[in-house]
């Protein structure tokens, strides 16, 4: 099947009110149809699996990959010289490498997003006012993120809305203009950025003395984690200084969880209560599963999470992620990372082997 | 029941606050172990203890009581009516997950080798004359010499191989030191049932040996410890050894035993059609047992072309004995990240390297096997396992020798002649035990545990002069 028939088809699906399960499970089929036929690494990858797109009837038998092999495989069904956009992770694991995701184009990224945020952030707002606290697409072009929030405040920002970091860092006089006036006007605004430059901006804000009020119905989106990039907190601790230091009650802080190796995000409703409970949009779904065997855990049981995304149609739709959840109704809470498994014995477990190993 | 682990003589139990530790990984109910929290001056105090009861009990006894003592309370721990032992074969699969049926197996094993005659031996190993731990013995360059082990002995245990502890312990009785062993919070419960073993078998001994926990790590504890003591062996990977290094006072001896990798080596006269199979049996009792988390087991098995049975069809050979060991065997449940790990390992076998990986769809094993260019490298553990095709085994200890410093036991299954051959090429690159196929994981009595020697890097000689007898001579009241 051609792409520009799997574009329109997604195109319509985003739009659609509630498709019903067995709509998404035919788009989904015919998704990884689709890659099977054009990634080839993907297809290697399904075959080592024992299956084929003769053999996978629901979308949950569909292979997930896991994130690891965005690091080493050019999963892709268009050739990546000619990708509209080269997504990659920060590599601050294992090697420095860095996992890759190419779009072919980006249209149904976009989509996905702007459907999915008005819905879940603008929350029936047409537009907010808006302050990034993250680098612009044109410092970190391969960022996912910077993408998304640059989406974000074309789509949905006012005029005045701006980027709040540059190269340096925190513009901290920008900020506390924009709160301030902010605080002037008495218009919702909206703070979106990296959980790790709120913590920045919280304790720079903090060693000035500095608290604002945003009016009502101002709301803020962090997410990724702190990633060793700022002090690691506790999310209630964090939540409470969002909501002490900028006066947007926990209910109004959403967090996002999305991922450079899919096409669509999740967002959880506030953070009255941590963890929060997560969920995506109707093209996606996610499983919680046992990563070894990829069979899904009884509901209420820790696993990995596996999420299905049809907007990710260039790559793949399927993966298998490294990050611990539990499935909860409507959802899943997000309980964090997977770290690596130490050696229980005296054997050397891989990571101490690289340690060991890193002048060899 | 809640086990209480450790053994505190000379300490009020009443005095001492406890926690809990949780293990629930061996079944359905969770097995609680309580663990004494201590403080720096209860450390220094059982050490003290220790080192006081030593003097007026141990350090006394000749080499050959004690080995009468261990010997006897090695038999009881061999019998599976006796109710420690029993205690042992209930709490081990529940604190560590492996399989009931291998850690008695395992125990039984183990424990033979430090029965008396074992024990004999290994002290034979170190000492040419073992009467040396009990009196001045003549010293092959003349003069006299007697071994003395540290007064008090410090043991910082790792991991969760069931017994490992008895090695350590062992070797601080048969030297005649004081003990306290820090048990690792994995496996806190064997040495605690030695000790009070050997306190029935033999009271006189019972305030010789304590046994202590605290959090890994903890900085006051740990530096308390060493330095009440006057000599430390520490068992760990290299964050928690080159910790304890950084709390070491000067002057005080600290013996590291760091973690460490191991492989197999397979040769073509392996590798006939009578004979591939036993071989690839052999080579998956190695990789199952204690699901590879020994520092023995291997992580690799290189194999040579040229049998009638091929690398490849090895591969298969192994894949299908791990299978039948899984069934005998069960693999202990994995925690997620050790799930996750194996996950990587997979896909990085499978993708990053182009390995063939064959597996099953419970993950309760994997093989990745290299018909060209495999390189050592490190397994996830728990039943993953690399197999490597090579022209010529001779051509393997160039392909580890970046790694000297982390080998230990190669399992090989080659003719005499090669035996010897490849032993010598091995040992030049730093591994330090070769052992058959199918015994990797049961070190003999009396080895040399990563190359060292196990009694006598614990003693000091005090030797007299050959010359202060005779000086002695001239002043005793016979002389001329």
């Amino acid at each position: 099947m051609a792409r520009n028939i799997i574009v329109d088809e997604l195109l319509t699906f985003i739009a659609e009110q509630n498709p019903s399960d067995d709509a998404f499970n035919a788009l989904a089929l015919q998704i990884f149809a689709f890659q099977f036929q054009n990634n080839r690494p993907y297809a290697s990858f399904v075959r080592s699996c024992g299956k084929t797109p003769s053999t996978v009837k629901r979308w949950w038998d569909i292979p997930p990959v896991p994130i690891n092999a965005f690091k080493t495989l050019d999963l892709t069904c268009c050739p990546p010289a000619t990708a509209a956009a080269v997504f990659m992770t920060s590599g601050t694991t294992q090697n420095g490498l860095r996992g890759r995701s190419y779009h072919a184009a980006l249209e149904v990224y976009d989509a996905s997003m702007r459907r999915h945020f008005a819905e879940r952030f603008m929350r029936g707002d047409s537009h907010l006012s808006m302050g990034i606290l993250f680098p612009e697409p044109e410092i970190m072009p391969n960022s996912s993120l910077a993408h998304y929030l640059n989406l974000a405040i074309k789509t949905f920002g006012t005029s005045d809305s701006e980027w709040l970091i540059g190269a340096d860092g925190i513009d901290l006089p920008r900020l506390i203009s924009a709160l301030e006036r902010a605080e002037a006007t008495g218009e919702s605004y909206a703070l979106l950025g990296a959980s790790f430059s709120f913590v920045h901006a919280i304790d720079a804000l903090q060693e000035q003395g500095r608290r604002f009020h945003l009016p009502p119905g101002s709301r803020i989106l962090d997410t990724g984690g702190f990633k060793g990039q700022s002090r690691d907190i506790e999310l209630d601790a964090f939540y409470d200084a969002l909501c002490h230091t900028f006066g947007v009650a926990r209910s109004h802080c959403i967090g996002m969880y999305g991922m450079t190796e899919l096409s669509s995000q999740f967002y959880d409703d506030g953070n009255l209560t941590c963890p929060s409970v997560k969920s995506g949009p109707h093209w996606m779904r996610s499983r919680v599963v046992n990563p070894l065997t990829g069979v899904s855990v009884p509901k209420g049981q820790t696993g990995v999470l596996a999420h299905t995304d049809l907007a990710h149609y260039n790559i793949v739709t399927t993966i298998l992620t490294e990050d611990a959840a539990v499935e909860v109704d409507n959802g899943f809470l997000l309980l964090g990372r997977v770290e690596g498994a130490e050696a229980v014995g005296c054997s050397m477990a891989v990571d101490e082997f690289l340690k060991a190993t890193a002048g060899c | 029941m809640i086990e209480r682990a450790c053994y505190l003589p000379g300490l009020d139990p009443s005095a001492i606050s406890w926690r809990n530790l949780t293990f629930a990984r061996g079944g359905d109910t969770a097995l609680e172990v309580a663990v004494p929290l201590l403080t720096e001056q209860d450390i220094n105090n059982l050490v003290t203890h220790v080192r006081e009861q030593a003097a007026t009990h141990l350090r006394p006894m000749s080499v050959t009581q004690i080995v009468e003592v261990i010997d006897a309370v090695i038999a009881r721990l061999l019998d599976r009516q006796d109710p420690y032992r029993q205690r042992m074969e209930q709490a081990l699969p529940a604190i560590t997950g492996y399989d009931c049926e291998m850690i008695c197996r395992g125990l039984t094993q183990y424990l033979k080798t430090f029965r008396k005659p074992e024990l004999l031996r290994f002290l034979a190993e170190d000492f040419p004359n073992p009467n040396i731990l009990d009196d001045f013995q003549p010293l092959t360059k003349g003069g006299y010499g007697k071994a003395f082990g540290p007064p008090a002995l410090a043991h910082i245990w790792a991991g969760n191989v069931p017994a490992l502890p008895l090695w350590s312990l062992v070797c601080g009785l048969l030297v005649k030191s004081g003990n306290i062993g820090k048990i690792s919070s994995a496996e806190p419960l064997f040495a605690t049932l030695f000790a009070k073993t050997l306190a029935e078998v033999a009271p006189e001994l019972s305030d010789c040996l304590a046994v202590v926990w605290w959090q890994g790590g903890d900085e006051a504890s740990e530096r308390a410890m060493v330095q009440a003591t006057d000599l430390t062996l520490a068992y760990g990977g290299i964050d928690s050894l080159t910790a304890i290094r950084s709390r070491m006072p000067a002057g005080k001896r600290l013996l590291e035993f760091g973690h460490k990798t191991s492989f197999a080596m397979i040769g073509a006269a392996a590798l006939d059609s009578a004979k591939a199979a036993d071989t690839a049996q052999r080579a998956a009792f190695d990789i199952a047992r204690y699901d590879q988390q020994g520092c023995f087991a291997p992580h690799v098995v290189f194999v040579e072309r040229g049998g009638s049975v091929s690398p490849r069809r090895f591969a298969n050979y192994l894949a299908g004995a791990l299978t039948a060991y899984g069934k005998r065997y069960p693999r202990r449940e994995l925690t997620l990240a050790e799930a996750n790990s194996v996950v990587a390992w997979r896909q990085q076998e499978e993708f990053s390297n182009g390995a063939e990986v064959l597996s099953e769809a419970l993950g309760d094993w994997g093989v990745s096997f290299y018909d060209n260019g495999g390189s050592f490298g490190p397994s996830c553990l728990n039943r993953f396992v690399r197999v490597i095709a090579v022209d010529d085994l001779a051509m393997v200890p160039s392909k580890v020798v970046p790694y000297r410093a982390m080998l230990q036991t190669v399992g090989i299954a080659v003719p005499p002649d090669d035996l010897f051959k490849l032993a010598r090429l091995l040992g030049e690159v730093g591994v330090t035990r070769i052992a058959a196929l199918g015994d990797m994981t049961t070190p003999e009595a009396g080895w040399h545990h990563d190359g060292r020697f196990n009694l006598s890097d614990l003693v000091n000689i005090a030797e007299i002069d050959t010359r202060a007898p005779l000086a002695a001579d001239k002043l005793a009241f016979y002389d001329d």
